[in-house]
């Protein structure tokens, strides 16, 4: 049985959250039924087809969100989505996104970054972040590859003498040589993409001790 | 190819200008299921030779048809728009004089792309048309800088 | 318009350095009253395809004047019209029109003001950020006879950036200069800075 259309008031603040290609539908609950049971259906259109298609996953759902990673999965077309709320016999009108273009708007994770270091040099390696994909034994396809021009921030901040200094690398490995012996270095890396302005995520902070200098650790022998 | 072509070209000054007026202008594009640029049968087959002519009739395009076909009230909406149309007369030069030096030439997979996109926009009423066009120009956009970033290190 | 018993505006001019750029002109004076002015501006896409069209300018549509940061309003590298009127109440003057159309790429580029530090043996450069359109070319050298010189791009200017890994007991050099790619045009390069770096040279 149909619901009244208009019944309920819409939901609010539907944006799309995409992060690595990973397209997540969010949206508040309508104003003044916090708290209620009301479920939610989910409709997506790709820009210059021909109708709305279904997401029978987000059909009559509670929660206020909806992974359409796989049904947005060609970041070069652009997208559509719209969420209406129900509750008992009344529905909402549909509220609907703006266009979204995955290209241009996702933003783009830190690397993954491992550190090693010796008396006076740290080695950091970066692995570039990976584009999101379906099932987990999917082969990986590396954001690099989807922007060539892909480039690395690379903060480093010196404990003892309070300086933080960075690079900009366009590679995956990177030695910082002739730092101070036992000195707590630690490291944030960025993804950039020239172009427009994205969303930065910088990885978690990691912090690496120079070993002691050993010259200095025989002297004392 | 296009890199050296455009090398003097700030794209990202004219995506921030557009950015500035995307939300109102896709806003007004009521028809969801045309495009205009339709970029998977024009844009995403063009070959890097080819990729000089389509942007010099893709700007002929929007100087000669949508910015004229578009009327603005809304001065903070024009000054963008201006600012977008300036800087593609801008882009016409310097592809004039990479013409001269016959780097511009045209095949026949520019000129099919060229007059599809000239085919959607006379299927639509030209107001419609225009703002549909203005509402593509990121698509415009992310193809030059595409075929462009060599050049923004 | 009214009735012009305004006067214009006259000796319009443009001030341009490092992409800033500010329209002047001289006031007009009537007794006791408070003068306003407006600003238009229009791009060379407008006189040619639509020269009826004059866009107000961003900030200066009105102002109290007698000058207007048109910074905002000359965002491509083509010649611009400028021109200006004053306000009094309902009355407005004739429009006085900039002779020449003024355009970005006639802008005075200054070298960049630079703070060159070493955190021990690395030596970092901080460069005066000028905005998003300057991208930054350093130029170092070791400070010693025959030295080569290295040149690195430094996209954004206001953060410490490293440039090299000093050897002990060495000194280096740094310059740097601005470049603007919307107008293919680069500054003069800044003085030289030089820093040293303690410990003994390495035994060859």
């Amino acid at each position: 049985v149909p619901c009244v259309s208009g019944g309920l008031p819409k939901p609010t603040n539907i944006t799309f959250l995409s992060i690595n290609m990973k397209n997540t539908l969010q949206w508040n609950p309508p104003e003044g039924l916090q708290g209620v049971a009301v479920t939610y259906t989910v409709q997506y259109f790709i820009y210059g087809q021909k109708k709305w298609l279904n997401k029978s996953e987000c059909r009559n759902i509670n929660r206020t969100y909806c992974d359409l990673s796989a049904e947005t999965s060609d970041y070069e077309h652009q997208y559509y989505a719209k969420v209406k709320a129900t509750w008992g016999m009344n529905c909402s009108k549909w509220t609907e996104t703006r266009r979204f273009y995955p290209f241009l708007e996702t933003q783009i994770g830190p690397p993954e970054v491992a550190l090693t270091t010796d008396e006076k040099s740290i080695s950091i390696v970066l692995t570039a972040p990976e584009k999101w994909k379906k099932n987990p034994e999917d082969s990986s396809v590396s954001m690099q590859q989807i922007y060539s021009n892909l480039k690395y921030n690379v903060s480093i901040y010196n404990t003892k003498s309070n300086r933080t200094w960075s690079q900009c690398v366009a590679n995956h490995t990177l030695v910082l040589s002739w730092l101070e012996p036992d000195t707590l270095y630690c490291v944030v890396v960025e993804s950039i993409v020239p172009g427009p302005p994205r969303l930065a995520q910088p990885s978690e902070k990691q912090c690496v001790r120079t070993l002691k200098d050993q010259t200095s650790a025989l002297k004392v022998k | 190819d296009l890199r050296r072509c455009l090398i003097s070209t700030d794209v990202h000054t004219i995506e921030e200008s557009f950015r500035g007026i995307k939300k109102a202008i896709q806003a007004k594009d009521i028809f969801q299921n045309v495009t205009i640029l339709s970029p998977s049968e024009t844009l995403h087959s063009i070959k890097p030779s080819d990729v000089c002519c389509v942007t010099k009739n893709l700007l002929a395009f929007y100087m000669d048809r949508v910015f004229k076909d578009h009327l603005e009230p809304n001065p903070q909406i024009l000054r963008k728009i201006s600012s977008i149309a300036n800087s593609f007369l801008s882009m016409q030069k310097t592809l004039q004089q990479c013409q001269k030096q016959r780097l511009c030439h045209c095949g026949q997979e520019a000129t099919n792309a060229t007059r599809i996109i000239h085919d959607n926009y006379d299927q639509l009423e030209v107001r419609s048309a225009a703002i549909k066009s203005l509402g593509e120009l990121d698509i415009f956009l992310a193809w030059i800088d595409k075929h462009h970033h060599g050049t923004s290190a | 318009d009214a009735v012009a018993v305004l006067p214009a505006p006259q000796n319009l001019s443009v001030q341009s350095t490092n992409m800033k750029h500010v329209l002047t002109w001289s006031p007009v004076v009537v007794p006791e009253e408070i003068i306003h002015y407006s600003v238009e501006y229009q791009g060379e896409y407008e006189s040619l395809y639509m020269s009826h069209i004059w866009i107000p300018s961003s900030w200066c549509s009105p102002t109290a004047g007698p000058e207007c940061d048109i910074t905002d309003d000359i965002t491509a590298t083509v010649p611009y019209n400028l021109r200006v009127r004053a306000v009094l109440g309902s009355q407005t003057s004739a429009w006085s029109t900039l002779k020449q159309p003024f355009n970005q790429n006639s802008t005075i580029l200054t070298p960049p003001g630079m703070e060159v530090t070493q955190d021990g043996f690395h030596l970092v450069i901080k460069l005066e950020d000028l905005g998003p359109q300057f991208e930054y070319f350093v130029a170092y050298w070791r400070k010693e006879s025959g030295a080569e010189e290295h040149v690195k791009m430094v996209m954004n200017g206001g953060v410490p950036v490293h440039l090299e890994t000093m050897e002990p007991g060495s000194a280096y050099c740094v310059k740097a200069q601005t470049f603007v790619k919307a107008i293919g045009r680069h500054s003069a390069f800044s003085q030289a800075e030089c820093v040293k770096v303690q410990g003994e040279t390495l035994p060859l």
